[in-house]
């Protein structure tokens, strides 16, 4: 068993915390080991071996592998059966905040994250639970201290059913879970048991900064990207990188050009203060034979121009950087819409894939621009506008983005756009298979009237700044808010679509056996065709699918695992309720279904 | 016009007589006029931490997600709508995971907490969960 000596091992964090952090931590330790259940015997410890190329049953990586494909190689459940897939069990996660969760597989073990710091072990078969880690609860003072509040950490009083607290994926590395917290530290939890090794505290929650997405493991190196950095502070966003054996900082990289650095006049004149925004907030892939991560980078805050005072690129919003895991070195950065200017994120998974020999890296943003990068040097290859947007033009040959005539926001104007601020995609990662040579997209379809207006800039303000809004329905979209996009790689044409009244609200899951899994607001879970889109399966589940979707295997039975919760991104309430009134979910129901072929 | 649109879509408590005849309540009153007390903004100030502060901050500043609720911000989203208005989006739409579902003196009550904490000045009467006088409040920079 751990002892609590061993609970003591970590280093303390580099940082000196405010004293209500240190007191909610010790509580946190305090009260843990009445939660955690069994120990488990059957783990052995995950090695960069296995995370790099992992058993086929196995789903390591919160997208299967560091290349992030959200494919699985099993077959068992293929086009020819998986009308008979049924439920094998089903797990209720924690109701008290919001769930996007990435769960993770070894050694017959499910461990999963749902709101709000809690994580739990489950058996990949039975659904039994083996542990479960749950943080206490913040402090009075803590909350009092104004750290939670802009951290999202929730009073005491407020705990029900509150959409905060996400956290997207956790990573497995050695004998240990990590995680990254609401309140801006990162965690390592003991895999067999369940108990707290160590926590530090990476940044100050009370200037904003709290993490959504999970770490990732890099050559040794646990590394992780901030979110929370909206608001005007003497400090700017970053990636940080840990020793996963006591969370010590090796090295910090800066999301944004300082005004002395490289590029840091592409802010203008702006002081350090006044560059907010290029948030990390989505965990990032790697390339063991590169030794590089690739890690995306929100838009700048405001998101206006004429709101942040510059019409410069803002260096590094809204790019792709690839950094050296050991060293946290930039060793290239593409810059996918320079100075954006409406709040169309790039920020999300990069995913891997070698072309005719050629190691490239495709991403898509809320614009709808599948890119194909060269990941070994950041040059661009190709671009590929999916048609739905109508804000900028792409130059085919160069990358370059152009503003359309009358398309950047000027302060108290209203602009007819598409997408509204949802984007066309958003965090809901898109899955690639190799068997078709095809992205699988979850695409959301609607537009907006915006108007843009201003933000206080000093200390403290700042923010994305406020827009009036509404939100109409896409005109190609036949009244549908949701599409499954099938694109041909590298080509980009369109294979097929698919599409619901309902917007998608997962990532994809591409399998071996020809099949895309993914859910919707309503409730519905899809199998399709990965060849032509035909529907195969379906099945209402407890409340919105949100989350990752996974595949695995133990004793040579294939799963297939879909998240669903509430909470997160703010459309994802509003858009339906003013789209598609009709449609309606359970507020709570957040749970793990686990779906197989009969005994 | 956005205002009264946004209105038929309600349904009963604040029904669409009201916004058919709204311009003719309006009593050429503003924000400026000491519509709430400060005990009622006390009271409101727990109803906030207890119901909106997970999303909209202990600053009420907001966040990416969450609009912030003071400053210019609130200016800029508000100005030349009623209080009327304002009251009816929280009340139809917050907190956006239990929509509706508080106490309806705790909505009016919240609202006086986000006049304060906007420096809207205080008065002796609490602003009434009445959608005619709150209809008749403009939310205006000051003259
Ligand atoms: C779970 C998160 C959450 C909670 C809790 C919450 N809100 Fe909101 N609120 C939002 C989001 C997201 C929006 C923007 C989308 C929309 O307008 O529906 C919003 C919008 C608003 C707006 C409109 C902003 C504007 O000017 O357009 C107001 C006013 C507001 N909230 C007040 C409140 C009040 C008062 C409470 C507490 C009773 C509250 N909210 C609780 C998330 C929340």
């Amino acid at each position: 068993m751990i002892t609590s000596n061993a609970m003591c091992r970590g280093e303390p964090g580099k940082r000196e915390l405010p004293r209500s952090i240190l007191l909610s931590l010790s509580l946190t330790l305090s009260l843990i080991a009445p939660f955690a259940s069994a120990q488990i015997e059957s783990f052995s410890a995950v090695s960069d071996e296995m995370l790099n190329s992992p058993a086929s049953g196995e789903w390591l990586s919160w997208r299967g592998t560091p290349a992030a494909w959200g494919y699985s190689p099993l077959d068992q459940i293929n086009t020819e059966n998986v009308g008979q897939l049924q439920l094998k069990w089903s797990f209720a996660l924690d109701d008290t905040g919001a769930i996007q969760a990435a769960p993770l597989i070894h050694d017959g073990i499910m461990f999963i994250p749902s709101a709000r710091g809690v994580i739990q072990a489950l058996d990949a078969v039975t659904g039994d639970l083996l542990w479960e880690y749950r943080p206490a609860p913040p402090t009075e003072e803590f909350i009092n201290s104004g750290a939670g509040t802009r951290a999202a950490v929730l009073p005491a009083g407020a705990f029900a059913g509150v959409g905060r607290g996400v956290q997207k994926n956790i990573a497995l590395y050695g004998e240990m879970i990590y995680a990254s917290t609401e309140t801006a530290s990162i965690r390592a939890i003991d895999a067999r048991s369940g108990l707290l090794v160590w926590e530090t505290q990476v940044a100050d929650p009370t200037l904003g900064y709290f993490y959504t997405a999970g770490p990732i493991i890099a050559n040794g190196t646990l590394v992780t990207g901030i979110t929370g950095c909206d608001r005007y502070k003497d400090d700017v966003c970053f990636i940080t990188g840990h020793d996963p054996a006591t969370g010590e900082e090796k090295w910090r990289t800066s999301t944004v050009a300082r005004p002395e650095d490289p590029g840091g006049d592409t802010w203008g004149d702006l002081p350090l203060r006044f560059r907010a925004g290029s948030d990390a907030w989505v965990a990032g892939s790697y390339d063991p034979q590169a030794n590089l991560i690739y890690w995306g980078t929100a838009q700048a805050k405001p998101w206006a121009r004429a709101v942040r005072g510059t019409d410069g690129d803002a260096l590094y919003t809204n790019s792709t950087l690839a950094l050296n895991p050991d060293n946290g070195e930039m060793a290239w950065y593409f810059q996918h819409i320079p100075g954006e200017t409406q709040d169309m994120d790039e920020v999300f998974e990069n995913i891997l894939v070698d072309i005719d020999g050629r190691k490239s890296l495709f991403k898509m943003g809320k614009l709808g621009i599948l890119w194909q990068l060269d990941r070994e040097t950041g040059q661009f290859i190709k671009g590929t506008d999916i048609g739905y947007q109508n804000i900028v033009n792409l130059d085919p040959i160069t990358g370059q983005i152009t503003y359309r005539d009358g398309m950047i926001p000027r302060i108290g104007e209203e602009l007819n756009m598409c997408p509204s601020t949802s984007g066309v995609k958003s965090w809901r990662a898109m899955a690639y298979s190799p068997d078709t040579s095809a992205m699988y997209i979850p695409i959301t379809l609607n537009c907006e009237l915006a108007t843009f207006g201003p933000t206080e800039r000093q200390l403290g303000g700042g923010g994305a700044g406020p827009v009036r809004r509404v939100n109409y329905h896409h005109p190609q979209s036949d009244g549908n808010l949701g599409e499954i996009l099938a694109l041909d790689i590298p080509s980009g044409e369109v294979k097929w679509r698919y599409r619901s009244r309902a917007p998608f609200n997962t990532a994809a899951l591409t399998t071996a056996g020809g099949l895309v899994f993914a859910g919707d607001w309503n409730r519905t879970m899809s199998a399709l065709d990965a060849n032509n889109g035909e529907l195969l399966w379906q099945v209402r589940l407890a409340t919105s699918n949100q989350g990752f979707p996974i595949s695995y295997s133990v004793n040579g039975k294939q799963y297939i695992a879909m998240p669903v919760g509430t909470g997160g991104a703010s459309w994802s309430g509003s858009l339906p309720r003013e789209l598609a009134p009709e449609l309606s979910r359970p507020r709570n129901g957040s749970s793990i279904n686990v779906f197989a072929l009969p005994d | 016009m956005g205002n009264c649109m946004a209105r038929l879509k309600l349904v009963a408590a604040l029904s669409a007589a009201v916004c058919a005849l709204g311009v003719s309540y309006a009593q050429g009153g503003t924000v400026w006029d000491g519509v709430y007390s400060s005990e009622q903004a006390e009271r409101g100030e727990a109803v906030y931490k207890g119901a909106c502060i997970a999303c909209h901050g202990q600053d009420l500043g907001g966040n990416s997600n969450s609009p912030g609720l003071v400053g210019m911000g609130f200016m800029f989203l508000w100005e030349g709508r009623t209080l009327g208005a304002f009251f009816e989006k929280i009340r139809e739409e917050m907190p956006t995971d239990r929509p509706g579902q508080l106490p309806a003196q705790d909505y009016v009550d919240v609202v006086a907490y986000i006049m304060q904490a906007n420096s809207f000045p205080v008065g002796d009467n609490e602003l009434p969960y009445d959608a005619e006088i709150l209809d008749g409040i403009a939310i205006a920079p000051k003259s």
